[in-house]
């Protein structure tokens, strides 16, 4: 702006131009108030979105290792040629509920190590995540007797599991037992192995937010009777 | 004394009118609310997929146990009263034949039940209707035979899943079950 447009100004421009007062106390206090409720809401709904956030990316890694785990687990039963207790030799008794088992695999088993006759131990431990939980972990060897859960070399496939004192593995009989949650074996079937891994972050009290990932698989190398 | 336009704006007081405040929420509502929809539409795909998914592990369960049965074994229970009944969701299914349908499975296992309700892995509850008819590779089924000349006839197993209390198909799964593979 030159100085023939200042010139120009009217009067009550230039005086408008030239006043210095701001905001009062009270104004600026009445402000400051209303501004401080509003981020304060809003940083409440970011924090309980942020842990929402953890919550569910844990749940999901849980529900994640649980359906690989099975898978692995799967694996391993097909092509097993015997499923016994952790000895490696004594076999399972149908009824029975149990916290680890050990499958023997034959050399051409895809999930045997090295092409070697594989037992792979599956154990649960107490999970050090959530101490009413329980932790499954595979373990594998090439010679008998099979090495037990606690074994360096053991590695964790599903955590969180809430059944009751971690006895995920059951072997149906022909009546149905309780232990099995009442799954029977047909007559004429392969022997099934039922395993029961429910997930729960909370652990087993809670019932909410539970994943109960449960499946029968049939020993496919058994007899049929 | 002329004002130049620019300082006249400035000295102006006039707000927004009603009307162009009106329209302007009106514009502003319309798109968030698009935005709510395409949340409410993520939400109800992520739904299905989680029940298509645990519907998916039920059929899998019930197939394996017809893998793990004997071929004669392979039937359904047809006689024992209402736990046994076909329904009008079961027979409208496309697998359904009322002729060709396999039974005589004697045991009171679950896995000869036409329609089972199951709870899956996230603890919803699903119906699993399962049909077995004899089928033919090739030819048309007619009493025990597919035509002289044709393969011996199959079982065919169809598992199909529904969400519980609708007809609404969730996962279809089929296997056909022959005798020369041994029992």
């Amino acid at each position: 702006m030159g100085p023939i447009a200042r010139g120009r100004l009217s009067r009550r421009a230039r005086t408008r131009a030239g006043a210095q007062s701001g905001f009062t106390i009270i104004e600026l206090l009445i402000a400051m108030v209303i501004l401080t409720i509003i981020m304060a809401s809003l940083t409440s709904v970011l924090v309980s979105a942020s842990h929402t956030e953890i919550d569910v990316n844990k749940r999901f890694q849980a529900q994640q290792n649980d359906r690989t785990g099975f898978d692995k687990i799967r694996r391993d039963i097909h092509c097993a040629s015997a499923v016994t207790q952790t000895d490696g030799t004594t076999t399972l008794t149908p009824g029975t509920a149990y916290t680890a088992i050990t499958v023997t695999l034959p050399s051409q088993c895809p999930t045997a190590s090295s092409s070697q006759t594989t037992y792979a131990t599956w154990c649960t431990l107490q999970s050090t995540l959530n101490a009413t939980d329980w932790a499954l972990y595979r373990v594998a060897s090439t010679t008998l007797p099979p090495p037990t859960c606690a074994t360096t070399g053991a590695v964790k496939w599903v955590d969180y599991i809430t059944t009751p004192l971690g006895a995920v593995f059951c072997l149906p009989g022909t009546t149905a037992p309780t232990a099995c949650s009442g799954v029977q074996k047909p007559t004429n079937s392969l022997p099934l192995l039922h395993v029961a891994l429910p997930v729960n972050l909370n652990g087993a009290a809670s019932t909410k937010e539970s994943y109960n990932l449960v499946d029968d698989i049939a020993l496919r190398n058994g007899a049929r009777s | 004394m002329r004002i130049p336009p620019r300082l006249a704006r400035l000295r102006e007081e006039d707000g927004f009118t009603l009307i162009e405040l009106t329209i302007v929420m009106a514009v502003l509502t319309i798109g968030i609310l698009s935005l709510v929809a395409a949340y409410s539409s993520g939400y109800v795909a992520m739904k299905h997929a989680t029940r298509v998914s645990s519907a998916q592990l039920l059929a899998d369960s019930q197939m394996e146990r017809f893998r793990a049965l004997q071929y004669t074994s392979i039937a359904l229970n047809t006689s024992c009263g209402a736990t046994c009944s076909q329904d009008a969701t079961y027979t409208a299914d496309t697998a359904y034949s009322s002729t060709a349908q396999v039974t005589g499975c004697a045991t009171q296992d679950q896995t000869c039940l036409s329609t089972q309700i199951k709870s899956g892995p996230d603890t919803n509850s699903y119906r699993i209707d399962t049909y077995i008819t004899w089928s033919c590779l090739s030819g048309t089924y007619s009493a025990g035979s597919c035509g002289s000349s044709n393969p011996i006839p199959v079982k065919l197993v169809t598992v199909v899943v529904r969400q519980s209390g609708t007809t609404a198909v969730l996962v279809r799964q089929q296997s056909t079950f022959t005798s020369a593979t041994g029992s």
